[in-house]
């Protein structure tokens, strides 16, 4: 019997509603969010923890990734390798923390309408500096339809986001934590994906199991699902495989395993728009696109069909089976190393001037 | 890396049944098409009136259309930033750069750019409205007396008097021949239009119930914060056009007519009275005029309804789309937003998988392309294209539902269609410098409908 996503999190949500009535005096430490068992100075106190989302009922269940060393890309044996997925070559990748599921509606909403804030004003409560920073963030402009497409809301994961969203939903949950969130990079996202393994997926070659491990063509019935309602993989992440496929920091390029010869914590800073790089196949992949090494990159169609020109930096209609989930580096990087590497990306993007 | 050319979860289930990728509909247009409209070469040129976001995309869709030259040569807006914006996308477009030539000499700023864009078309060439509604009477009248064609978006009008108003407008035009599309670009979607002809066949029996959903989060500028730009009273009122009634008939006509208008439409009539309930809840320090709910309950002359929920609070459930129920069973017109629709009929009134019987599998083509193929070929062939009447009946069964809500009070569609409340009398006359027709309270606020309290006309 699965865990549903959020049991854990009613826990964590009485946490943050107590930390929020309690109106506790300043300290120097107001900007981050206090939660225990986030706290880890070293590898080996990483624990679980629920990252509170504050004036909401929600949390993200954050799941500890040891940092290593692993063979990242496919061996020209596996059925269906694509040229990109070649040379394999060892990367190393620090520890992090991944989140469990894929961000859901209910969490991205929290951002995309302002949630927190609403029900912060509606109760009176006045606003922490943590409510300060957030307001510094973008959200995105009002959609003119239902981004979930009739498919459903709630825990079901957040689809049709742009990367520059995901993005920047990860830069407000930073700002209303404290704590430092990013999307994966390729090689992060690989490397939890396979959890150890070295096979096409996190279970072996064999596609036919993947009915118990993910939602994809054959069993989706043309629609995503709720988070974590299939097995996990070894490290305890659910849905690495299909459901939606996953927003990564990179850039697509076809041949970065062979031109990239920095094996420490790869990342290809993006400079244009498309192609960039999803993981893990979705609900209306077939199992090749499912597998760990697969790489996709986005494009123009993804927003094939929106009406506004110029068409909007948030929104893709068209790319109904991409979503994400965020990771937390055990090490913060600094302002430096964030703006150079981490949070850097071009073009700029921005809304109209209005 | 994926090589099929498609769009990411636009169900590939789908793009396999077809039997080949479909064909742009612009290709299905015949390009030998006879050139009859009245110029020394066949180059259509067009205006574009309104050059926010989707009159922009609307241009874009008319300069897709392949079927002949075709030009865009005049813009006009009333703030710079949005005729420049407009020009840099559509100059720069990599598929319709080209067909982009507009100088600053025919880019017009003010509420008068309209007259001076239109005056650089020739008779037969096209102007777009794409402005706030309220204009849309103004617009039209002149481009008619040009003898130019028009598309405008819906709604195509936001009150009783200016919908009478138009349907005379309407009268020049259909004596001048001149072709006008109206953005209900559902109405040119080839799925609802097999679905259309099922039920008229009685394939669900008799139409019994119709229900319509637009239920969202936050929609566009429907919610309005005070004003703390540089911006004027009227400037900023345009700028949050939905948060106004006389400007857009406010989130109701805005937001729910295309879900209304197509239920109407498989229902193939309009509705003869409505009443509504609706209110405002979670408004805050907003300054818009708009409910954050509505209601309504829409009756046919032979008793049948059509229920209609609009919602933009966050948070709740969400749905966007249209259902007609018959004695043998269920269509669904449309499943979320407005393409791909997905129509099918079911036996029974449940989604039963088990019990589908028509639908349709292949790739749906987008219908803000189709609308501009259709009416592109209209002219170019000379056959008869005038959407004027049922964007304005459209448009008018939505106000008359809208006007229900803010009212409290039931509402015919006869005794709307007399109402004399028009709620911008004096627009055509408008400039930079105007006052708005809608004026702030001595606390920046602005009147809302008051149902029960004020029941002869919408607002204060």
């Amino acid at each position: 019997m699965l865990s549903p996503p959020q049991t854990q999190s009613l826990l964590a949500a009485v946490v943050a509603l107590a930390i929020a009535f309690s109106h506790h005096p300043s300290t120097a430490n107001d900007a981050v969010l206090e939660v225990p068992d986030a706290v880890a100075k070293a590898p080996a106190e990483m624990k679980r923890y629920a990252e509170p989302i504050e004036h909401t009922e929600l949390a993200i269940e954050m799941v500890p990734i040891k940092g290593g060393t692993f063979t990242m890309g496919t061996p020209e044996s596996e059925a269906d390798r694509n040229e990109d997925e070649g040379p394999q070559h060892e990367v190393t990748v620090d520890p992090f923390w991944m989140g469990k599921y894929e961000i859901t509606w209910d969490q991205y909403d929290v951002w995309s309408e302002q949630m927190d804030q609403r029900r912060r004003q509606m109760l009176s409560i006045p606003a922490s500096p943590r409510d300060a920073l957030v307001d510094g963030v973008s959200k995105p402009t009002e959609p003119y339809t239902d981004m979930s497409f009739g498919m459903g809301k709630e825990r079901y994961p957040a689809i049709s986001m742009t990367q520059h969203a995901a993005r920047t939903f990860c830069k407000w949950l930073s700002a209303k934590t404290g704590r430092y969130y990013r999307l994966p990079t390729e090689a992060e996202w690989e490397y939890a994906a396979r959890a150890g393994t070295q096979t096409a997926y996190s279970f072996g070659d064999d596609p036919e199991q993947l009915d118990d491990y993910a939602w994809y063509f054959d069993n989706s019935d043309d629609a995503y699902h709720e988070v974590g309602q299939k097995k996990p993989n070894p490290w305890g992440l659910y849905d690495m495989h299909g459901n939606v496929a996953e927003w990564v920091l990179d850039q697509y390029v076809a041949d970065f395993y062979s031109q990239n010869p920095k094996i420490k914590n790869p990342l290809a800073i993006p400079s244009t728009l498309y192609p960039r790089v999803v993981r893990g196949g979705g609900w209306d992949d077939d199992p090749d696109m499912l597998r760990c090494g697969v790489r996709e990159g986005s494009s123009e169609e993804w927003k094939e069909q929106d009406p506004q020109l110029p068409q909007s930096i948030w929104y893709l209609t068209d790319a109904q089976g991409v979503g994400f989930r965020v990771v937390r580096p055990l090490v913060e990087p600094s302002a430096e190393e964030k703006t150079n590497k981490w949070d850097n990306t071009a073009p700029e993007q921005k809304d109209p001037v209005e | 890396m994926k090589l099929e050319n498609e769009s990411r979860g636009s169900s590939r289930r789908e793009f396999l049944k077809s039997s080949s990728q479909v064909a742009a509909a612009t290709t299905l247009v015949a390009a030998s098409a006879q050139h009859v409209h009245a110029a020394e070469d066949n180059t259509i040129r067009v205006a574009l009136v309104g050059c926010g976001g989707r009159g922009t995309g609307a241009a874009l869709n008319a300069l897709s259309v392949d079927n002949g030259p075709i030009q865009l040569v005049a813009l006009a807006d009333v703030f710079e930033t949005n005729l420049k914006s407009t020009h840099t996308a559509l100059s720069k477009h990599k598929d319709v750069g080209s067909k982009v030539d507009v100088p600053e000499e025919r880019q017009f700023i003010g509420f008068d750019g309209y007259k001076k864009a239109i005056d650089c078309l020739r008779p037969g060439d096209i102007a777009i409205f794409a402005t706030p509604p309220a204009f849309r009477w103004v617009h039209y009248g002149y481009a008619i007396e040009k003898g130019v064609h028009v598309f405008m978006e819906k709604p195509v009008t936001i009150d009783a008097p200016t919908s009478a108003r138009m349907l005379e407008i309407n009268k020049k035009a259909l004596d001048k021949n001149l072709k006008v599309g109206v953005g209900l670009m559902c109405r040119h979607c080839k799925v609802r239009q097999e679905l259309f002809d099922r039920i008229q066949n009685g394939e669900i029996g008799d139409v019994s119930l119709l229900r319509a959903y637009r239920m969202a989060g936050p929609t566009a500028s429907a919610a309005v914060p005070p004003n703390t730009t540089d911006l004027s009273e009227l400037q900023y009122q345009i700028k949050n056009f939905h948060g106004f009634l006389w400007l857009s008939g406010g989130a109701v006509s805005d937001f729910l007519i295309h879900n209304i208008d197509e239920a109407c439409w498989m229902k193939n009539e309009w509705p003869v009275r409505v009443h509504a309930v609706g209110g405002r809840h979670y408004r805050g320090d907003m300054i818009d005029q708009n409910f954050d709910s509505y209601g309504m309950e829409y009756t046919f002359a032979d008793g049948t309804k059509l229920l209609v929920d609009g919602r933009t609070i966050a948070g709740c459930k969400q749905e966007f789309a249209t259902y007609a129920h018959g004695s043998k069973g269920l269509a669904v017109v449309s499943s979320a937003a407005h393409t791909p629709a997905k129509s099918r009929i079911y036996a029974g009134h449940n989604m039963d998988k088990g019990k589908l019987l028509w639908d349709w599998p292949e790739r749906e083509e987008n219908p803000y392309q189709l609308e501009w193929a259709d009416l592109i070929a209209a002219i170019r062939n000379d056959t008869p294209y005038n959407e004027v009447e049922r964007g304005v009946m459209a448009s008018a069964v939505t106000s008359m539902g809208r006007m229900a809500a803010h009212t409290g009070q039931e509402i015919t569609l006869e005794k709307f269609m007399s109402h004399d409340h028009e709620f911008a009398p004096n627009i055509a006359d408008l400039t930079l410098d105007s006052e708005s027709p809608l004026k702030a309270n001595t606390e920046g606020r602005y009147s809302i409908p008051m149902p029960g309290l004020v029941k002869k006309q919408e607002y204060l």
